[in-house]
């Protein structure tokens, strides 16, 4: 018995598993907080579009700007400040690009006949290649497994520093604002006529999309990271139809399975990423199939109760 | 092929008996609908929208299948009755993506493909239909446009004239005057009574009540389920009307009008969506309170004296 | 001239070439029915899908492609099956299911031990590609084409108009599964040649070039394929003389395509656009038509 709890805690017991534990957890929710206000705006897609098209940015991040911002702070001490500076050419960069990606999107779709949905494949598999040249001709300062997998085990002090600037940003912000971030995207046209800046919200949103995208990018990489960003949302959807409640329910869902799926990686070889979006997909069908108002169960019963009425 | 001549040939007769559709989450968008239309008619399906219109159609087109009741062409399912081909619709104009690279004829071609063979490589007698039916909506010389560059009348003549190609005996048309202006409409609606005098079952899904008695002979009024149904004179009357469109519909009730100068009686108007204009005798504008209005106006150039 | 050529010497870079080809080819033409049915993110959700399929094929001993093609298809249906039963939308269910059936596949992928190299099946490994390999991919690519270009026509209309496929009783619902099919079986095909990650692009991007400059569906047919196959050999030739990743090189020229078109396509390219005659000002192409029925093509001009 005392075997079983031991094995249990085995993960506590390194360090670097209780820094993954808690940094995948803070990732989650804050990907989760953000993730009503995507599956509500109906941008799921754009989620999965900035998450690749940040990459070119993050590969040229590490191949210009960390050298240079290791040459910048090599005087000094480590310290909350040189970390913050060592994370910032990454931040900046996957930054620049997820924003330039979608006024590339935007500007496609407004001025072509190109469909929205093709319009974000061209885009973001355009950015991704671009991205992937750029590391397979720079190999040595990228691993592209890491960008494309994550690496929350052996994730760095600067990206740790970078991960906990971008959620508090991103909680502040959303925090907040959520009551006009809700309007936009339930209502961007009454927004509007409210006076309040619905492009400013707009872009608000698409900075933090991509913020968060490079936080995610550390725990589950690019591939995932779609994942942390629509599935806790879709979930809490299936389960209320109260905004506020959606909210709680997203982010504690986001960092609920986080915790989870970080603890039981030990048990995978690492693979955190998977861990994590494997727990979160089990979660969704639970609800999809149990939801008390929206399940399938649910509107099954609902469904068997009318006929039952339209004959008797 | 399957066709068994005699249906082609025989008159339709469109039975649709307590037909209850359900949504996925299990309310009823249906709930027991029941008429009955035989060929040579040009029938309204009038309804506020989610009134049920849309569902029904979908149920005669076999889109949906009803949790109760059945919908009978000649005493056939629908499964059967489409194999041969014989129901046609023209789609609403919002449905259709107009950006798709097709042209007028390819659109016209589409409704011979399930005449055609495996690999739907038209013949001589494809062809010969499509021209016709072209030619029949004075679109043959559009023939090479692609569906995007035409107007509003001509893009809803495309797909009547798909309907054509198709030889469809059940011809079920959603909205087709929205977009379109007046002239089209006219000739749209001769067109109608064509394949009436031919013997088609044409059922109308319509919102515009003022054109109904105009070239429909026959109503089924609907909202969740049949209210009534049957000859335009008989069904159409204002308490139905009310009954159908519930607060929907607008009243206007001309109590003292330059028409009835003759016979005394007042006039009622009722629309379902915008407020109609109306212009009396001698082309005197009617207003809902004529008397209080002519007083105002009295007032008003008093004052300007 | 002849340095540039260089490449055709080597064996490897003549298969990659032929298989390239031929795989730029498949998916420029099914491009053009994903693109107008609203399906350009099927092909991402479904190459992602494919993962778990792989991993399972392997610990079964099955051929790769058989587990590949079948997870890819239970992606599209799980997809369609959850989209129909809640109240969530169709991106966002196939955002979570494929996320999913990835993270399925990682972690299976990392308790089982195999020769199995991960980054060839995201980022595909045109150059490594066996003999044996060479010949799987011309058979498989070799079906879908025929299959798809045979059954265009109904696939167009399936695309086009569904209800009249339906009123019409052709086999609507297996048409559209054989689309899906098809597309799980190229993105198979693929897997070797792009890899998970930009076999979006060549089911995407190439149909969305040719939409911008034609409209009429067998012409984009055939420039799909041009700009697709032509992309590809001009990717394969510049990955090898700046010895950066050959599936980069191929996404990044369709690219540069799309936008070269976005540009100058001569109707709905954004220079092209305004030479353009404004609609309805062609006298020429509007014969008074007076007929029995009143037609006019004059007047009814959109009002």
């Amino acid at each position: 018995m005392s075997e079983f709890i031991q094995s249990l805690l085995a993960p506590f017991q390194y360090d670097y598993m209780l820094r993954a534990i808690w940094v995948s957890a803070l990732i989650g929710g804050t990907c989760g907080f953000l993730s009503s206000f995507i599956t509500l705006k109906g941008w799921s897609l754009m989620g999965d579009a900035l998450s690749h098209a940040v990459v070119p940015g993050v590969a040229v991040g590490y191949i210009v700007g960390v050298p240079f911002a290791h040459e910048l702070v090599r005087e000094y001490h480590r310290s909350a400040v040189t970390n913050l500076i060592l994370g910032l050419p990454l931040v900046l960069g996957a930054f620049v690009a997820g924003l330039l990606a979608a006024g590339t999107m935007a500007f496609i779709k407004a001025k072509s006949r190109i469909r929205e949905d093709a319009t974000i494949g061209i885009v973001f598999t355009a950015y991704f290649a671009l991205g992937l040249l750029l590391i397979s001709l720079f190999p040595a300062s990228v691993d592209l497994k890491v960008i494309l997998l994550g690496n929350i085990l052996g994730i760095s002090d600067p990206d740790i520093w970078q991960v906990v600037v971008i959620s508090a940003v991103t909680l502040l912000v959303v925090g907040l604002k959520w009551k006009d971030l809700m309007l936009f995207c339930f209502d961007p046209n009454q927004a509007r006529t409210l006076g309040l800046p619905a492009g400013g919200l707009h872009v608000t949103l698409l900075a933090l999309l991509a913020a968060t995208a490079v936080a995610a990018l550390q725990a589950v990489g690019a591939c995932l990271v779609v994942a942390m960003l629509v599935t806790p949302g879709a979930t809490a959807y299936l389960l209320t139809d109260r905004f506020g409640k959606m909210l709680w329910l997203s982010s504690g869902m986001g960092v609920a399975t986080s915790l989870a799926g970080a603890y039981g990686s030990y048990y995978f070889n690492g693979a955190t990423g998977g861990c994590i979006v494997t727990l979160q997909t089990l979660v969704f069908l639970a609800a999809f199939v149990l939801a008390p108002q929206h399940g399938i169960l649910a509107s099954k019963r609902r469904a068997r109760l009318t006929r039952t009425v339209s004959t008797g | 092929m399957t066709a068994s001549p005699t249906l082609r040939d025989e008159l339709p007769r469109l039975a649709i008996e307590g037909v209850s559709v359900a949504y996925p989450n299990g309310h009823l968008a249906l709930d027991n609908a029941s008429f009955q239309l035989s060929g040579g008619t040009i029938c309204a399906l009038v309804g506020v929208n989610g009134s049920g219109k849309s569902t029904l159609f979908k149920s005669i087109m076999g889109f949906v299948k009803p949790k109760a009741g059945s919908v009978r062409i000649n005493g056939l399912s629908v499964r059967a009755v489409l194999k041969q081909h014989l129901v046609a619709y023209v789609p609403q104009a919002e449905e259709v993506d107009w950006q798709f690279p097709v042209s007028v004829w390819d659109v016209a071609m589409m409704g011979r493909y399930g005449a055609m063979n495996f690999l739907r490589i038209p013949r001589v007698a494809d062809k010969l239909k499509v021209e016709e039916s072209l030619r029949r909506v004075s679109m043959w010389d559009f023939k090479d446009r692609q569906i995007g560059e035409l107007s509003g009348g001509q893009k809803k003549r495309v797909f009547l004239a798909r309907a054509l190609a198709q030889g469809g005996r059940v011809i079920l048309l959603d909205e087709p005057f929205t977009g379109v202006d007046v002239k089209t409409e006219e000739a749209i609606i001769a067109l109608l009574r064509e394949l009436r005098a031919a013997g088609c079952i044409i059922l109308v899904s319509t919102h515009n009540l003022g054109s109904v008695p105009e070239f429909c002979d026959q109503v089924v009024l609907i909202n969740r389920t049949v209210l009534a149904y049957g000859p335009t004179a008989s069904v159409f009357t204002e308490r139905n009307l009310t009954a159908a469109f519930g607060g929907v519909l607008r009243q206007f009730q001309f109590d003292q009008s330059t028409i009835q100068d003759h016979d005394g009686r007042t006039i009622r108007v009722l629309s379902d969506d915008e407020r109609p204009l109306v212009f009396g005798k001698d082309g005197h504008l009617e207003y809902k309170d004529r008397g209080e209005h002519e007083e105002l106006l009295k007032q008003r150039s008093e004052q300007h004296e | 001239m002849s340095e540039f050529l260089e490449p055709l010497q080597y064996p490897f870079m003549r298969d990659a070439l032929l298989v390239g080809t031929l795989v730029a080819a498949m998916c420029a033409v099914l491009s053009c029915f994903l693109i107008l049915k609203g399906w350009s993110l099927m092909g991402d959700a479904i190459s992602h899908a494919v993962l778990p399929g792989i991993v399972l094929a392997y610990i079964a001993g099955l051929p790769l492609a058989i587990g590949a093609f079948a997870s890819g298809l239970f992606c599209a249906v799980g997809t369609g099956f959850i989209k129909q039963n809640s109240r969530i939308k169709e991106d966002t269910v196939m955002g979570v299911v494929f996320t999913g059936l990835f993270a399925f596949g990682l972690v299976l992928f990392s308790r089982t031990p195999s020769d199995l190299h991960l980054d060839h099946i995201l980022l595909g490994n045109i150059l490594g590609i066996a003999r044996s390999q060479v010949w799987q991919t011309l058979g498989l690519g070799g079906v879908v084409l025929g299959v798809t270009l045979a059954l265009r026509r109904d696939l167009l209309l399936i695309c086009f108009d569904p209800g009249q496929a339906r009123v019409m009783a052709l086999p609507d619902r297996f048409l559209n599964y054989l689309l899906l099919a098809l597309l799980s079986l190229a993105i198979v095909v693929s897997l070797q040649a792009v890899g998970i990650i930009l076999v979006v692009a060549m089911l995407v991007t190439p149909g969305s070039v040719a939409h911008l400059w034609t409209d009429r569906f067998d012409r984009m047919l055939a420039i799909a394929v041009a700009t697709a196959a032509g992309s590809t050999v001009a990717g394969i030739f510049i990955s090898y003389h700046i010895d950066g990743s050959p599936g980069a090189c191929i996404v990044l020229v369709q690219a540069l395509v799309f936008a070269g078109s976005l540009l100058f396509a001569p109707k709905y390219g954004l220079l092209g656009r305004r030479a353009k005659p404004l609609e309805g000002q062609r006298p020429g192409n509007m014969p008074a038509q007076p007929n029995g029925l009143g037609w006019s093509n004059r007047d009814d001009l959109e009002g």
